[in-house]
């Protein structure tokens, strides 16, 4: 099961978020607002979906720079597949889903056979291959923004059920679906285990191509369920819908605590990190402070949180 | 084997500028090739900075976001201090490069993850600086300051004769000095570097400087060329420069490879988006075709990587 | 239940097992002996598939089987409990008990931590750990991981028809003398159900558990014998002893050592690896660390070049202080270290001989801050003459030169910044007769040119052959010293009784 042991390490980002929260609501008490929260939480829906895809890909070592590609790559799907703006969409309502995310799941397997096979380092294939979405979304979509007419597509970021806004469940849904990859399959188990020791892995005669391959697949899968909820609450598809994402999706999974050697920390971690990204967004925006220092103030905690997380023993990853 | 590797990428760019002729033999004309030199200049000055640390195993995210702080201090400075802009813009770069380069080499985070988090300290300086926004720099000191950067010597650009000298140097650095073997020994395998004495840390931290030292130089030259500095001036640099460098023939498990390849590797990308522009492929639409290219060089250079991580 | 007949293995032409025969009947603890190098690793690889053997057959339960990697030697009943331990230390007991094999605990894509964890349990009651299966492995102490790999193990026992045969290789290097005594009781009770197979340095244990002993040397088994004939200082003298021609170190051109202390070093203490060692050694003279493995020649001769730490004492070079210093200052200040990872730390394969022999100090070789590459090439070819370097010129890579012209380039290069004290760590390990003779040759060269050697050697033979002086060390501590002089040559025997 997870590393239930306590270190500074894996309670540090609770301590963050708790901080967080109580500081800029003593700045600014309308944090607290119902309303507020609301806004939080939906504007970290696609984030965490994002966030999980990255997660599993780090817990077993590798790292997935294609989140921005990825992304783009699943909405020019989308946008193919739905009633938009040009007219020239499938229009198969709420049925493209699937084909999206399989699209999605697919690339990322993609980038898994050509870090595998190709024995290209895995930063290196995803950057590379994050490249190449970015390429095929703008030639999909003719270099242009295309609005999504689909009411139905539209709806996952207006429509409310009591109250909250259906990215909010499908958020939560995909939580609850990392977590039981995670702990109670194969897949999560293994590539679990290919963080904590790859070769002790391959000796027991686990095929560690196919697990990697399958993880990254998982991950583009994530990270298409992410593309459709940005493309929905943008109520458009375009090459840029990830734009961003890629830095706010690393740094939430290693300010939640799951360390880049692999093998330590989760999903639950995860959400942890991303809540702390965006509450640190939407502090930032009560406040009236401009929101790109967010980048900076990142740039700063992932440094920390890495060091916080790094193993005493094997530093010989820091390649 | 390794004297073949490297002729390769020459005999590439060859068939590039010829198929490209081949399509307009206009192309061929000096002047235009001139020109499209000194339009590369720019991304040239960045792949060199990414070929050292490439060189010694590592890799560096950052490098365009040093670049676009480096183009919004020359623009915000220059009109009231002129030359020492420049220096300032430089030393700036020097600073972040020495900053990824101690999160690197000292606190031993991966490469990629600290100079990503470092390009983001990088960019947020960027947008504060410039408050969002692009910043002109007027005809005078333009003129004035950079003409070193943008005028003509010889009727050649001054962009190629900056690449020019500040290849030589690179290369001297590199090939001549106890610096450049110990960026060598350091790529080929850290253990054996550190038996023979060498300061580890100190080579990692030098690195990250030039590399900082490079990008910052490259923002100054385009913000001169484009008569502006942005936080966004070369957002679209970080994949050729390192696809130039890859393509060049230095490899990314480290320890071969050099400056000289990386011009190879950046007048191929030029000619290559010379021509997809030409047959009419979209510029966004171009990235394709470099990431694939680029994950097909690392992977043709990946034999020997066994003892880099592959992870 | 397993026999081994005449078993080869040759690595691109050295012979690493000669006719080796070894049989384990169920019942029986067969130890294995003898030093770093002797052909047991080798042989526990065969005996697990991992390497083929070159001629010889392994028979199982009567027939002959060819075993095609470790899954393969599984399903033949042979398990293997390896060095370094083999768990993954993130995931809980159950999962590691059952990595690879986890697919009958699947239901409907997920897995069944019930079942899993009570077969989990089975396993763990046969080497009686009551620890849950579902605790994460990194929480175990060491004693009980190694009970875990056990488990592991043993969970053969369900999935082959016939009796195990277990390799234990070095169960106790890292065990405390409480938690051996706890293991040697699992594997005797084990011994009812399985052969085992007992690799240790430590004689007096192998001698314990063991019902027979084989003593390897060089690829070969030298001697069987029954647990009632063996003693440690007979199994020493077994695994060490050769006959060696007198002349070989050349010990009558040995030079005499000056009176002038070069190196000094008081009270170095490493926690876990060796405590209060001092001595002295004089310039021009070759002291050898001697002991069994693991008895901290290594970490001390890797803290002197400053790759360790060391938590007390002094290490001093002609005056300079060096106690816990980084390499380059070391370096510096005149210490050459010659590491016994030869590809990985000696050389920098990728880098011609020229510039390997011009790494350290480089800046010696400089003008004006670059490099006098005139100045560079005469030396180096003056070096490649004088240290007989075989390669085709001096801009070669050294990735294409043999081992010993390798070694001979990392003594080149401590030899071109004049080091005062040669750290010498194995130097002739892998090397072949020439290529040793010639770094025999060398070592006398240095010590003649007034530099302090200190020689960690391939053998007893070796040390004695060219030191002057000799360290023992037995676990950590320095259990004697002694002057090796032409007139009154020591022998191995001499030693041993310091080492065991």
């Amino acid at each position: 099961m997870t590393v239930t042991r306590l270190r500074l390490a894996s309670v540090m980002p609770l301590l963050v978020l708790a901080g967080l929260c109580v500081a800029i609501s003593i700045a600014e008490p309308r944090f607290l607002s119902i309303d507020n929260l609301i806004r939080i939480a939906a504007a970290s829906a696609a984030p965490l979906v994002l966030a999980l895809g990255a997660t599993f890909v780090i817990l077993m070592g590798s790292i997935d720079l294609s989140v921005e590609g990825s992304m783009a790559f699943a909405s020019a799907i989308l946008a193919a597949c739905v009633a938009n703006a040009n007219g020239a969409g499938l229009d198969l309502g709420l049925a493209a889903l699937p084909l999206v995310i399989a699209a999605a799941a697919l690339f990322g397997a993609l980038i898994g056979v050509i870090h595998t096979y190709l024995r290209v380092p895995s930063f290196m294939a995803s950057l590379g291959m994050g490249f190449v979405g970015l390429g095929i979304a703008t030639i999909m979509l003719g270099g242009e923004r295309v609005g999504i007419v689909d009411e139905s597509i539209r709806a996952l970021a207006l429509t409310r059920i009591l109250n909250l806004p259906i990215s909010i469940y499908v958020a939560t849904f995909m939580l609850a679906l990392a977590w039981v990859i995670q702990n109670h399959t194969r897949i999560g188990r293994r590539m679990l285990a290919l963080g904590g020791a790859e070769q002790l892995v391959v000796a027991s005669g686990v095929n560690v191509r196919h697990v990697r391959i399958l993880v990254f697949a998982i991950a583009g899968a994530f990270f298409g369920v992410g593309a459709v909820l940005a493309s929905a609450r943008l109520g458009a598809s375009s090459a840029l819908v990830g734009s961003g994402q890629l830095f706010t999706a690393i740094s939430a999974v290693v300010v939640g605590g799951t360390a880049l050697t692999g093998g330590s920390g989760g999903v639950l971690a995860t959400l942890l990190g991303v809540l702390i990204v965006m509450v640190l967004n939407n502090g930032m925006v009560i406040l009236g402070l401009p929101t790109f220092v967010q980048q900076g103030v990142l740039g700063i905690m992932i440094i920390i949180a890495v060091l916080l997380n790094q193993p005493i023993r094997g530093l010989a990853v820091a390649k | 084997m390794t004297k073949f590797a490297g002729t390769i990428p020459w005999l590439g760019l060859i068939a590039a500028i010829l198929i490209v002729a081949a399509f307009d033999a206009s192309f061929l004309r000096p002047m235009t090739l001139i020109g499209l030199f000194s339009d590369s200049a720019t991304l040239f000055l960045m792949a060199l900075g990414m070929t050292w640390v490439i060189y010694i195993g590592s890799i560096d995210l950052s490098l365009q976001a040093v670049a676009a702080v480096s183009s919004v201090i020359l623009a915000l400075l220059i009109p009231q201090y002129g030359m020492v802009a420049i220096a300032v813009a430089l030393v700036a770069g020097v600073l972040f490069g020495l900053v990824s380069g101690f999160v690197h080499g000292v606190l031993k985070l991966p490469s990629f993850i600290a100079t990503l988090a470092v390009g983001g300290i990088a960019a947020t300086a960027a947008l504060a600086l410039s408050g969002e926004r692009s910043i002109q720099i007027d005809a005078t000191p333009r003129t004035d300051s950079l003409s070193w950067a943008i005028g003509r010597t010889l009727d050649i650009p001054n962009e190629i004769w900056v690449s020019l000298i500040v290849l030589a140097l690179a290369m001297v650095i590199e090939q001549m000095t106890p610096f450049g073997k110990a960026m060598k020994a350091l790529g080929s395998g850290e253990p054996a570097a550190r038996i023979a004495g060498i300061r580890i840390q100190r080579t990692k931290l030098i690195v990250f400087m030039f590399a900082g030292l490079f990008a910052a130089l490259s923002g100054v030259v385009l913000a001169g060329r484009l008569s502006s500095g942005s936080p966004t001036i070369a957002n679209e640099f970080l994949l050729p420069a390192i696809a130039a460098v890859v393509l060049g023939g230095t490899s990314l498990a480290g320890g071969s490879g050099g400056v000289l390849r990386t011009l190879v590797g950046t007048l191929l990308i030029v000619v290559a988006r010379t021509g997809m522009t030409f047959i009419g492929i979209n510029a966004l639409a171009q990235q394709i075709v470099f990431g694939l290219v680029l994950i097909a060089a690392v992977s043709l250079s990946a034999g020997r990587a066994q003892k880099g991580i592959m992870k | 239940m397993l026999q081994l007949n005449d078993i080869t293995k040759n690595f691109y032409g050295v012979q690493a097992l000669k006719e080796v025969s070894l049989s384990v009947r169920v019942g029986e603890v067969v130890g294995l002996v003898g030093e770093n190098g002797a052909g047991k690793s080798t042989l526990m690889k065969v005996l697990n598939g991992i390497h083929q053997p070159t001629n010889g057959s392994i028979e199982i339960n009567g027939a002959k089987r060819v075993l095609r990697g470790p899954r393969d030697a599984a399903t033949h009943g042979i398990g293997m409990v390896f060095q370094e331990q083999s768990l993954v230390p993130n995931i809980s007991i159950a999962e590691n008990i059952f990595l690879g094999n986890e697919a009958r605990f699947v239901k409907f894509g997920r897995i069944d931590w019930r079942t899993m964890n009570d077969a989990a349990r089975q396993q763990l009651a046969k080497v009686g750990l009551e620890v849950d299966p579902n605790t994460v492995t990194a929480d175990l102490s060491f004693i009980q991981r190694q009970m875990v790999e056990l488990a592991k193990v043993l969970t053969l026992e369900e999935a082959v028809a016939g009796n195990l045969c277990i390799l234990l290789d070095e169960p106790t290097s890292m065990l405390e003398q409480a938690e051996i005594t706890i293991l040697f009781s699992v594997i005797r009770k084990l011994r009812g159900r399985a052969g085992i197979v007992f690799i240790s340095h430590r004689l007096d244990e192998v001698i314990e558990i063991s019902d027979t002993i084989y003593v390897m040397k060089d690829g070969a088994v030298v001697s069987r014998m029954e647990k009632a004939e063996a003693s440690p200082s007979r199994i020493h003298h077994l695994m060490v002893g050769r006959e060696v021609a007198a002349s070989y170190y050349k010990q009558e051109e040995r030079q005499r050592p000056e009176k002038q202390i070069a190196l000094k070093v008081r009270g170095l203490t490493k926690a876990g690896a060796f405590e209060d060692i001092s001595f002295d050694l004089n310039q021009g003279e070759v002291a050898a660390l001697v002991g069994t493995e693991g008895a901290g020649s290594e970490p001390l001769i890797r803290s002197l070049f400053g790759l360790e730490k060391v938590e007390r004492g002094t290490i001093e070079l002609n005056g300079i202080d060096l106690t816990n210093v980084l390499t380059d200052r070391s370096v510096a200040a005149g210490v050459g270290y010659v590491p016994r990872e030869r590809k990985i730390e000696g050389i920098v394969e990728e880098m011609s001989v020229q510039e390997n022999i011009f790494l350290p100090l480089a800046r010696q070789a400089t003008r004006f801050g670059l490099f006098d590459f005139s100045r560079m090439a005469k030396k180096t070819n003056e070096l490649m003459g004088k240290l007989r370097i075989k390669a085709p010129d001096r801009s070669t890579p050294c990735v294409n030169l043999s081992g010993g012209n390798q070694q001979k380039v990392v003594l080149a290069r401590w030899y071109r910044t004049g080091a005062r004290l040669f750290l010498l760590d194995h130097p002739t390990r892998g090397l072949d007769v020439g290529a040793k003779e010639d770094v025999y040759s060398l070592i006398r060269e240095i010590c003649a040119g007034g530099a302090a050697v200190i020689l960690i050697g391939d053998t007893l033979e070796e040390a004695l052959g060219l030191a002057h002086t000799i360290v023992v060390l037995k676990d950590g501590m320095q259990t004697a010293r002694f002057d090796n002089t032409a007139a009154t040559p020591l022998t191995p025997l001499d030693l041993i009784p310091h080492m065991v």
